[in-house]
């Protein structure tokens, strides 16, 4: 029994009527900030746009095997990939959030790199319940060769299944996703920071001391909120599992950068107009 | 292999569901109103059942939307709708007593542009997903806008960051002690996804029920309620407080049992101890 | 000199916390069966395999624990605003979440095995009754232990987030990494114990989890030791160590270049990582070899 209305598989096929009427909308949000908020509101929303595209691209990295990956059925973590990246990406957001006032771009790096160690840890424990819990060896089921390390794959795929565990490339993939996705949400975070400390002082008659508890919290919860709806956006995408940057389902990367844009443009431009309007 | 979901015909039609919800919650945005009116808080609990309201019409949209095989799952719906909810929230809270309905376009707004990014340019092709993501983000904005009445008694932005820490005996003001300051938003937040995507994802099968999914809707919203009235202890005087937590916790208990009730009805058999029925050509 | 002393001994003490929670989380999410594994629990009766498996579906265990550690975090700090001592806050903050989860855990049992009428799967009340109550009491471990180590970051080590972002943020981390690390474990072997070790699940074996165990009829309280065993400890280091290893490299270098001493030490981490899962991954080429044909067809 299948879903109701059989829709086309959403295949790699890219619809380009719809990609140039996104960089259309992507155009007009940032006219209406150029506008409404020009110097400061517009560097921010930029940032923001580019902290989401990163975040959206990021998660394609990240290998995730879903349902059948806890039964040893399928290559990649056995999570949903919106969470998954989300954990790292909120880890390296901590971090990031942390080295706020040693610049900008000293946050951003730590944060990728917080978002990073995470990835590399938990992908590191993930092989060590294959291995030492399961006996089960590393095999990825889309390629033959691992591009990385030149691993042959078939052998080492047990009967009846698509294939098992993180091959490396698949951990060089999410460590890799958790770099960019980590990078992404302390910029978003980084950008209304900024925007908020210049302009709730005047907006709520205090001084930049007494606001800073709101200008940090509403920042992050926006943060939070723009990295799950950039994460679900790229879930879309892959239609849920993938297993790392050598899996063909990789390739549709390009539709989720022009989603991704738009998507955190319009919130960008929304979280900015609280203070410009 | 994995869950199958199929579609339901009949029930309540989603079109009355999603109709009720935004009446219901906007009435009770505005009822709450009534505490800038006597300059009193007693009136917060009617953002708790706005919060009520909307997760019962949420979950509804969720349904529709899963029924089409979305292939990432239930949850991701909830994070999406109140990613996008949270933010039309927070700017509609600028525009005094019309900030529910200003919530209610600019939320519909994000979730249409998000809706056409799926269906268009992701190229998922589902016929209800636009109408579907539109819903949910005006869901996810109402009902972190009930929260906030709830636990501060206003749904304007100086209500929201709004509070004061007692030092010595005395009251200051202090931003940190608000619904945004504190994040407190930020529980409301995950209350909020989780309570929405809970009654669909829960009730899920072949053997799904329209009237039972509903009532476990109406009972989440309620216990998220519950727990937010004890959060607004904090924010709001005691009394009103006292309100919000009596008014959830009779509301949770009914629909808690009415809940259990409905699931004896539809469940194959209700056991207790007993051991693994024998089924045929097992 | 003497802050860097405090900061290592309160990084030291989350990472101390951190790994029990995770421990904590996994076993807890096995005992109740969240996540990706509850897809077999849920489609076992579809495939004429009824069980008597606590069937707990609230989403994933990410943004479960999001909502738990969020709504500790969130009433400890109400707890804290109306001038309650900080421990006692926490442990009423983590006492009322920990209510929430355990009725959230009832009506996804009830609300799931009430919709599977069609195959014949009952709802077994025992199981509720004694099911419900353990998981509450390891969510509890974890939800608390998450809680206070946010708390510390907060008060201690000066982390700019409020108490319940910074509980938003870890429990979704916690929930990830346990779920990563845990979920395989309890899905391939414990759920299917009856098949060979040491190979994936084969797909048409798919819904033939194991019911029938070690003393009688399996029920979900069967899983909280075997999960002790390697599962819930592997999830409790995982978490650890990203806990320690983030706040440890912070602490002792972030005053080291203007900030670049962390960023070069977590790369240098990653890489160790790196090099350390190279090792697992060939060690298990070597030692285990490939796949061979079978000389006799294997029947399940």
């Amino acid at each position: 029994m299948s879903a109701v209305a059989a829709k086309p598989a959403a295949g790699s096929a890219m619809n380009p009527t719809a990609m140039v009427v996104g960089v259309v909308l992507l155009l007009i949000i940032l006219a209406i900030c150029w506008q409404i908020a020009p110097g400061l509101g517009l560097m921010a929303l930029i940032g923001m746009v580019v902290g989401g595209v990163l975040i959206g691209f990021g998660t394609h990295f990240v290998p995730v095997g879903g349902a059948p990956a806890a039964m040893g059925q399928a290559p990649g973590i056995a999570t949903g990939v919106a969470m998954l990246a989300a954990g790292a990406g909120l880890a390296g957001l901590f971090g990031g959030a942390w080295a706020a006032d040693q610049g900008t771009v000293v946050a951003v790096v730590t944060g990728a790199v917080g978002g990073g160690l995470m990835m590399a840890i938990t992908c590191m424990m993930v092989n060590f319940i294959y291995v030492f819990g399961m006996g089960i060896p590393a095999a990825s089921g889309k390629v033959k060769v691992d591009p990385i390390t030149g691993d042959t794959q078939p052998e080492f795929k047990s009967q009846g299944t698509e294939g098992h565990g993180l091959p490396f490339v698949s951990f060089v993939g999410g460590v890799i996703g958790g770099i960019l996705g980590g990078g992404g949400g302390t910029l978003i975070y980084l950008m209304l920071l900024d925007v908020y400390k210049a302009t709730l002082p005047t907006m709520m008659k205090a001084t930049e001391a007494q606001i800073m508890p709101v200008a940090i919290s509403a920042a992050g919860i926006f943060a939070v909120g723009m990295f799950l709806v950039n994460a679900v956006l790229t879930a879309y995408n892959i239609t849920g599992t993938i297993e790392g940057p050598h899996d063909p389902k990789f390739k549709r990367w390009p539709r989720a950068i022009v989603a991704s844009a738009v998507a955190s443009a319009l919130c960008g431009l929304v979280a900015i107009l609280i203070v410009a309007m | 292999m994995t869950v199958k979901i199929e579609v339901i015909a009949g029930g309540i039609p989603h079109t009355n569901i999603m109709v009720g919800g935004i009446i219901a919650s906007l009435v009770c945005l505005y009822l709450s109103y009534l505490n800038v009116v006597t300059n009193t808080e007693m009136f917060s609990f009617f953002g708790g059942l706005a919060v009520v309201a909307a997760i019962i019409w949420g979950s509804n949209t969720i349904k529709v939307l899963c029924s089409y095989g979305i292939g990432t799952g239930v949850p991701s719906a909830g994070m999406i709708a109140f990613g996008s909810g949270v933010i039309g929230m927070l700017l509609a809270t600028k525009f005094g007593i019309a900030a529910p309905i200003v919530a209610l376009v600019l939320a519909a707004v994000i979730g249409l542009i998000l809706g056409y990014l799926s269906n268009e340019v992701l190229n998922m092709k589902i016929p209800a997903m636009v109408q579907s993501l539109t819903e949910l983000a005006v869901v996810g904005a109402f009902t972190l806008m009930g929260f906030a009445v709830l636990m501060t008694g206003g749904f304007t932005f100086a209500a929201l960051t709004a509070g004061s820490v007692t030092f010595l005996g005395m009251s200051l003001p202090s931003y940190q002690v608000s619904f945004i300051g504190g994040s407190l938003i930020a529980t409301a937040f995950m209350l909020g996804a989780l309570a929405i995507q809970h009654p669909f994802n829960a009730c899920l099968g072949p053997g799904w029920t329209q009237d039972r999914m509903l009532m476990l809707a109406a009972e989440c919203g309620f216990l998220s309620m519950f727990v937010a009235a004890v959060m607004s202890f904090a924010l709001i005087t005691t009394g009103s407080a006292l309100i919000s937590l009596i008014v959830a916790l009779v509301g949770w208990g009914y629909t808690y049992i009415q809940y259990i009730g409905l699931s004896k009805r539809d469940a194959a058999s209700w056991l207790d101890t007993k051991p693994i029925p024998e089924v045929e050509g097992q | 000199m003497e802050s860097i002393v405090f900061g290592i001994g309160i990084t030291a003490l989350t990472g101390a916390l951190a790994t029990v929670a995770g421990a904590a989380e996994d076993t807890e999410s096995n005992i109740g069966s969240q996540g990706d594994p509850n897809s077999q629990v849920q489609l076992a009766p579809q495939m004429g395999y009824l069980h008597r498996i606590f069937n707990k579906a609230i989403a994933g265990e990410p943004p479960a624990y999001g909502l738990w550690c969020a709504l500790g975090a969130g009433l400890a700090w109400a707890f804290m605003a109306m001038q309650i001592n900080a421990v006692l806050a926490i442990v009423l903050g983590c006492i009322l979440a920990v209510f929430v989860q355990g009725v959230y855990s009832t009506t996804a049992y009830l609300g799931r095995t009430a919709s599977l009428k069609k195959f014949g799967q009952p709802v077994f009340v025992d199981i509720l009754k004694s099911m419900t109550t353990v998981t509450m009491a390891h969510a509890f471990v974890a939800i608390f232990c998450t809680v206070t180590l946010c708390y510390l970051m907060n008060a201690a080590l000066g982390h700019p987030f409020p108490l319940p972002l910074l509980g938003l943020l870890w429990g979704i981390a916690l929930g990830a990494a346990g779920s990563a690390v845990g979920n395989p474990y309890y899905g391939k072997e414990r759920q299917y114990q009856n098949q060979k070790f040491g190979a994936g699940v084969p797909i048409a074996q798919s819904g033939n989890i194991v019911r029938y165990a070690e003393a009688g009829e399996r029920n979900s309280l069967d899983n909280g030791f075997f999960t002790a065993k390697l599962g819930g400890p592997a999830s409790g280091v995982c978490f650890g160590l990203i806990v320690f290893l983030e706040l440890w490299r912070t602490i002792l270098f972030e005053k080291i270049g203007a900030g670049w001493g962390a960023i070069i030490v977590g790369v240098l981490i990653i890489l160790i990582f790196a090099i350390i899962d190279r090792y697992i991954e060939v060690w298990a080429r070597k030692t285990y070899g490939p796949y061979t044909v079978p000389t006799k067809e294997v029947s399940s």
